[in-house]
């Protein structure tokens, strides 16, 4: 009995890795839109609890952090203002070049119904989908912050594959100076690694580039633009290098948190639809 | 067959949990296995054991699997196999006593992890394989442990057969 469980086992991870099934991947949309009401059924009856649970097991860390955010908005502020012609000059200069400004992308708003429940990946399912517009490949934002981007999608549910999903590659740009890289997710973990792409025609040592700590990255918008150019990705946290090592070790902050948010905005990105 | 039918009820219950709910009782983003120690559960109490338990391990990792973006198939293999390797292990101990739900519970979590880890990477699921992965594992163990006396309680429920409270020690499960 157990062979021949293992070896059906076996056959549909075969059949599911070679990616050309659409019949499991309907069987998939399919449950997803079943379970669609059951958890939000769940959601409503569970909500004293789940809230509980956030209370006992962050509260720790909430004061600290309440006093960072109101720094951080008050930051932002100044910044704010002292940006808005800079935002006003650059979304001329984009008209010009015929780009399209993230601001003017038309949005889609959805809440946030789930967080993915297995262990190893990183990823949410949203409550709109294919009936509203949302298609595989849009860029999924909080603010201007990138978040991910949408990897599947049925009648009334979407997936939003995180940028923390060791599946997920965004090819970004340091803003300190153009240097790109690729911000890669990893298993169960909250921060992204960045690898350093190195440009063959340029003349600096780049394995040396300087990254300040703070920098913040911004998606590079290259290959087509599956993600449009200029979406803050993430902060950097640390930038070591240890004898041996060919790159320096770049570890990122998101700047979209996910977990602590209720609703996602999915861009009608026209460059979606590629890969990675 | 009523047995039957509320075992399958309870494996559906507990893979709804673990999808809907359990996402949002997290601890250090870890969420328990409820599918597989439901699996490690009746290869404990029925009769059959390692074959029920691979039955139910393998329907509970193949409804599990609809929701996760790994190949669909991996959590049903690897609880299929950690349900029979339960079930085998199991027959030569003790089998009742306070802590056998807890222990149980722990050991299926760790091997139905490992070997989850293991075959996603023999697949082709690379970025499975890192030492994160081994931390994800102890800590959903150790969760799973915690409930792992609760879902025995609710595994034996649907295993009860009214007709044979009266046979001592001819029902195979746990009391």
């Amino acid at each position: 009995m157990l062979v021949l469980l293992a070896l059906s086992a076996v056959t549909l991870i075969t059949l599911d890795q070679r990616g050309d099934t659409g019949a499991i991947q309907s069987v998939r949309d399919g449950a997803n839109d079943a379970i669609a009401p059951v958890q939000s059924a769940v959601d409503g009856a569970f909500e004293p609890v789940t809230d509980w649970w956030a209370g006992v097991t962050e509260s720790s860390s909430l004061k600290s952090e309440n006093a960072r955010l109101e720094r951080e908005l008050a930051e932002a502020r100044t910044a704010a203002r002292r940006a808005v012609p800079v935002e006003r000059e650059n979304e001329e200069l984009l008209r010009l070049a015929e780009l399209d400004y993230v601001a003017n992308v038309p949005r889609i708003t959805t809440e946030i119904v789930a967080a993915s429940p297995g262990n190893f990946g990183s990823a949410v399912e949203l409550s709109k989908g294919s009936d509203d517009g949302i298609a595989v490949g849009m860029p999924v934002v909080a603010g201007d912050g990138l978040a991910g981007r949408i990897t599947s999608v049925s009648a009334r549910r979407s997936t939003v594959l995180l940028l923390t999903d060791p599946d997920s590659q965004v090819g970004v740009r340091f803003s300190a100076n153009d240097t790109l890289a690729l911000a890669k997710g990893r298993a169960g973990r909250k921060v992204l690694t960045l690898e350093i792409l190195h440009d063959p025609d340029r003349a600096t040592d780049e394995a040396d580039v300087g990254i300040p700590d703070g920098d913040v990255v911004v998606t590079a918008g290259l290959e087509g633009g599956v993600f449009p150019a200029g979406l803050p990705v993430g902060r950097v946290e640390s930038a070591t290098k240890s004898s041996g090592d060919l790159d320096q070790r770049v570890i990122v902050k998101p700047i979209v948190e996910v977990s602590r948010l209720r609703f996602l905005d999915v861009l009608v990105w026209p460059g979606a639809g590629g890969g990675g | 067959m009523i047995q039957r039918i509320r075992l399958a009820l309870l494996v559906v219950v507990m893979v709804i949990a673990q999808v809907a709910l359990f996402p949002h009782l997290r601890i250090d983003g870890v969420a328990p296995d409820l599918g597989l120690v439901t699996a490690v559960a009746v290869a404990v109490a029925y009769r059959g054991g390692p074959e029920a338990g691979a039955i139910v391990g393998f329907a509970a990792g193949l409804l599990f699997d609809l929701f996760l973006r790994t190949p669909l198939g991996l959590s049903a293999l690897a609880w299929a196999i950690t349900g029979y390797i339960v079930g085998v292990v199991q027959g030569g101990m003790l089998r009742t006593g306070r802590w056998a739900a807890p222990v149980l519970g722990a050991a299926g979590g760790l091997v139905g992890g490992a070997l989850f880890v293991l075959i996603g990477g023999l697949v082709g699921q690379d970025e499975l394989v890192t030492s994160n992965s081994v931390r994800i594992v102890l800590i959903a163990s150790a969760y799973d442990a915690v409930l792992a006396p609760l879902i025995f309680l609710f595994v034996r429920w649907a295993l009860h057969d009214p007709r044979a409270t009266s046979r001592i020690g001819g029902g195979g499960w746990v009391t």
